[in-house]
């Protein structure tokens, strides 16, 4: 991969991630009102502001760092204590989200730079988080406010700069190797800015062996460096080492009281500074004395007041006692002249391990984050992405891999070969628990998409002026990932119109002596090999004569007709029972309950709907747990073979004789009304003398389905029809047998729906 | 033989772009998604330097240094914290816990690249 591309790809991660991020910053803000310890909540928002500011800057997203940093202050604002949790705050929060939301769809559509129409959306927005930060702090970013120090020495150094060479004298902390600062890589560093001309270690601090610690750094350094940078970038370099260290830097040229006060400044080390600074052509021997002699009384003048021109060094470096520097002063110059060393200068004081050691702050026990672990982010830990195209084609195989095996199984049985036939059954056995686990890659709890609908509740109910709350439960439900990704649309718009159609007016809540405040539930669970999704209001529930008499101006149904009250519910799902006239602006969104219901078959799922005039309503969707694999009966009729899913199969039993003419049967007293496949698809030849029934359930309704041949369980893995085939009722999919035939899957639920009408056919079919 | 950075971030993004970054430039890179998990990886093999993030779930950059500092063959091993101009406290936090360097976040991997070679040789 090219740089480019990982660029692109590492892009491509902060978009997903910033998406998740956003997400959880929606829920912990929508949680934060009704949460008792809100700490938790405020941390995990905080940390997601601050992550996607963070990468954003990676990325030269400046626009993105701009807006996350207004967040991210008043956050931290809030996670301090410093504001509290309100709803207006909450509420001017929510919307940043959104436009985080569209910020990044910008960036995952390759426009890096700000969009002007976004732009003037964050000003609005930054404007509402006024009021929650500080008048002074917020708008002052840090870097607008370096080390006063470095400027004063950076002017200096824009007048001195390519003069000659720079002088920097590094007295490095006595603890620096423990900090894993090692002193010559900041030296080799140095050369990437210029020119190092000479180095000199002076090791007179350096103790005897009883005294020396390996662990220690003992060593002081003189660097002449030839460079066109000015001061500021130089002592850079040694940020990270400032603090516990001595750094002076002195460009070319600077005045000779610089040189006398780093000469001064050097304690028991001042000697061999002066005569560095000498040898290597810094400024004469003379100019250096006389400077001294000027800063030994300057020292003795101002006490132990810091000298203002001590270059880029930290205040510290000029606290060398006032007693020491007359003496050292006295000492230097003669020694300088005469090309003596330091050696013989008795210490003065141990300056510098005195400072290191002073300055080293008493270790604050950092609190700890303990109650940072989310489950999220720990699940994160555990879990790894996986391309969803990838997973598909492991399911892919497996069904694959299922025929397969069902196919060998059939060869097995054919042969009569017992051993074979055992190894084949425990080969089954563990591809039907790899079948299994591969189907439980793509199950994810529900709960990720009823949290959506938190958000949607709030802006809709205040929308409509409504008080609404929504309750969840069964959020840990585990749903194949396709379905979850298809059945949000649906669930929105059954959402909105229970809160829009439903859910009545306070006043009309208040008359009927309803609580003010509305709930919506939403709710999941498994049923016998099916996932039902419940979405239901305490609102005004459905009126079926209402409902009958709007169908009939429609021309829906015929006037007079009987219908049973589960049939006229079924109703509002039809095709042009909603005209936009009625639907108002928010459940018009060019979704109708007939699209509703056209999605969610499918899926194929179907929707009941339980509702009771004045107390309420629930639409029950329910729907296979997965798309992939079935466990079905298969069946014969003539030639052909049918499937029938497994769990939907209650009983098989055989056909009664003499029932030509009829399209019902005794089943222990029970009516059983039955459909013949053999009529319905139109299959030629010879009826057997015994004919079977597979006695299949949907929703409550038992109907029979009359074949030729019971042939057994057979595992199916369900191909999709071709768009051709979409539309043809009854018919589910197909799959194929382990002898490589092709078995139609047989649609109960689409068969019994249309039963009435294939009995109709089914006459005809019969009377011909 | 490059030297091998750990950079700890629980943002995959971050880690994404510091890795290839340090890789551009000849360094090894291991990732550690949060403090428990890059003590994990800290296991004996040679790290020559540590890039932490403050703000993490489970352990956070603090007391992940602590414990760093606590591991004889790691207590030596240079620490760049990630830190952002609003959290001075932590930077502090994090200099008086043994990591002496910061990159201000938000950063450019150029500035990264900069500090680390501060640090150490490619």
């Amino acid at each position: 991969m090219s740089f480019e591309d990982e660029m692109r790809s590492a892009m491509a991660t902060f978009v997903v991630e910033a998406r998740e991020l956003l997400q959880d910053m929606e829920t912990g803000l929508l949680g934060l009102e009704n949460d008792t310890d809100p700490e938790e909540a405020i941390g995990a928002i905080f940390r997601a502001a601050h992550t996607i500011k963070g990468s954003s800057g990676l990325f030269g997203l400046d626009h993105l760092v701009r807006f996350t940093h207004v967040l991210e202050s008043v956050l931290d604002r809030l996670r301090n204590d410093e504001i509290a949790v309100s709803p207006e705050l909450v509420g001017a929060l929510l919307p940043c989200c959104d436009h985080l939301g569209r910020l990044m769809s910008a960036v995952e559509e390759g426009r890096l730079d700000e969009d002007p129409a976004l732009a003037a959306e964050g000003v609005a927005l930054h404007a509402r988080l006024e009021p929650y930060l500080t008048d002074a702090a917020a708008p002052a970013p840090a870097d607008d406010a370096p080390a006063p120090a470095d400027t004063t020495t950076a002017d200096a150094a824009d007048t001195a700069a390519g003069q000659g060479a720079m002088h920097l004298s590094l007295r490095f902390g006595v603890d620096c190797l423990r900090s894993g600062m090692d002193p010559l890589s900041f030296i080799r560093y140095l050369s990437t800015l210029g020119e190092i001309r000479d180095v000199r270690v002076l090791d007179g601090l350096f103790p005897d062996a009883a005294a020396f610690d390996p662990e220690s750094s003992y060593l002081d350094f003189e660097v002449t460096l030839e460079t066109t940078a000015d001061v500021a970038s130089v002592s850079d370099v040694f940020e990270f080492v400032r603090e516990d260290s001595e750094i002076t830097v002195l460009a070319a040229g600077s005045p000779a009281a610089d040189y006398a006060t780093l000469v001064t400044g050097s304690g028991e080390l001042a000697g061999a500074v002066a005569e560095v600074l000498v040898t290597s052509g810094a400024l004469t021997p003379r100019a250096l004395e006389e400077a001294l002699a000027q800063a030994g009384s300057a020292v003795e003048v101002t006490g132990t007041a810091p000298a203002a021109p001590a270059a880029a060094a930290p205040a510290p470096d000029t606290q060398t006692p006032a007693a020491a520097a007359p003496a050292a002063v006295a000492g230097v110059p003669a020694q300088s002249r005469t090309g003596g060393t330091a050696a013989a200068q008795p210490p003065a004081t141990a300056a510098k391990t005195v400072s290191a050691a002073a300055k080293t702050p008493a270790a604050k026990t950092a609190a700890p984050a303990g109650g940072q672990a989310a489950a999220g982010a720990a699940r994160e830990a555990r879990s790894i992405r996986v391309d969803a195209l990838r997973l598909d084609r492991l399911i892919d195989v497996v069904g694959e891999l299922v025929i397969a095996g069902a196919g060998a199984g059939l060869h097995a049985t054919t042969n009569g070969d017992e051993t074979l036939l055992a190894s084949i059954s425990e080969l089954m056995r563990l591809v039907e628990e790899v079948r299994d686990s591969a189907l439980q890659l793509r199950m994810v709890p529900i709960g990720t998409t009823f949290s959506r609908f938190q958000r949607v509740v709030r802006d809709v109910s205040a929308d409509l002026g409504k008080d609404i709350a929504l309750v969840i439960s069964g959020g840990e439900t585990e749903v194949d990932k396709a379905l979850v990704e298809q059945i949000g649309d649906p669930l929105m718009h059954l959402v909105r119109n229970s809160m829009d159609h439903g859910i009545e007016s306070a006043e009309v809540r208040a008359e009927r002596g309803k609580p003010a405040r509305g709930t919506l539930r939403l709710n999941a669970y498994h049923d016998s090999g099916s996932i039902v999704i419940e979405v239901t209001d305490d609102g005004g529930g459905i009126d079926p004569e209402k409902v009958l008499a709007k169908a009939v101006e429609r021309g829906l149904v015929e006037a007079g007709a009987s219908l049973s009250e589960q049939d006229i519910y079924q109703l509002i799902f039809e095709a042009g029972f909603s005209t936009a006239a009625q639907v108002s602006d928010l459940s018009g969104r060019g979704v109708g309950m007939d699209v509703v219901k056209r999605n969610v078959t499918a899926l194929r799922g179907m929707i009941e709907v339980e509702s009771k005039v004045g107390v309420g309503c629930t639409m029950r969707i329910r729907l296979p747990l997965t798309l992939a694999i079935i466990d079905g009966f298969l069946v014969g009729v003539g030639s052909a073979s049918y499937v029938v899913p497994l769990d939907r199969v209650i009983e098989c039993v055989e056909l009664p004789p003499n029932s030509d003419l009829r399209d019902c049967m005794d089943l222990r007293g029970e009516v059983l009304p039955f459909i013949r496949l053999r009529s319905l698809f139109g299959i030629d030849g010879e009826r057997p003398r015994r004919e079977n029934v597979v006695v299949v359930e949907y929703a409550g309704m038992k109907v029979g389905l009359v074949v030729d041949a019971l042939v057994g369980e057979f595992q199916t893995v369900i191909k999709p029809l071709g768009m051709l085939f979409g539309h043809v009722n009854g018919i589910g999919g197909a799959t194929i047998l382990g002898n490589g035939d092709v078995a139609l899957i047989i649609d109960v639920s689409m068969l019994v729906r249309h039963y009435g009408e294939r009995q109709a056919e089914r006459d005809l079919v019969v009377a011909r | 033989m490059g030297k091998t950075i750990l950079v700890v971030d629980d943002s995959a993004s971050v880690r994404q772009v510091v890795g290839l970054a340090l890789r551009g430039a000849g360094y090894d890179v291991i990732e550690g998604v949060d403090g428990v998990d890059a003590l994990s990886k800290l296991d004996g093999r040679k790290v020559h330097l540590i890039i932490s993030d403050v703000n993490m779930p489970r352990m956070d950059g603090i007391t992940f240094v602590k414990e760093t500092k606590k591991l004889a063959a790691y207590k030596f091993t240079p620490i760049i914290m990630l830190t952002t101009e609003s959290a001075d406290g932590k930077k502090a936090e994090g200099q008086a816990a043994g990591a002496k360097a910061w990159v201000v976040k938000p950063f450019q991997p150029a500035q990264m690249l900069a500090a680390v070679s501060k640090l150490i040789l490619p």
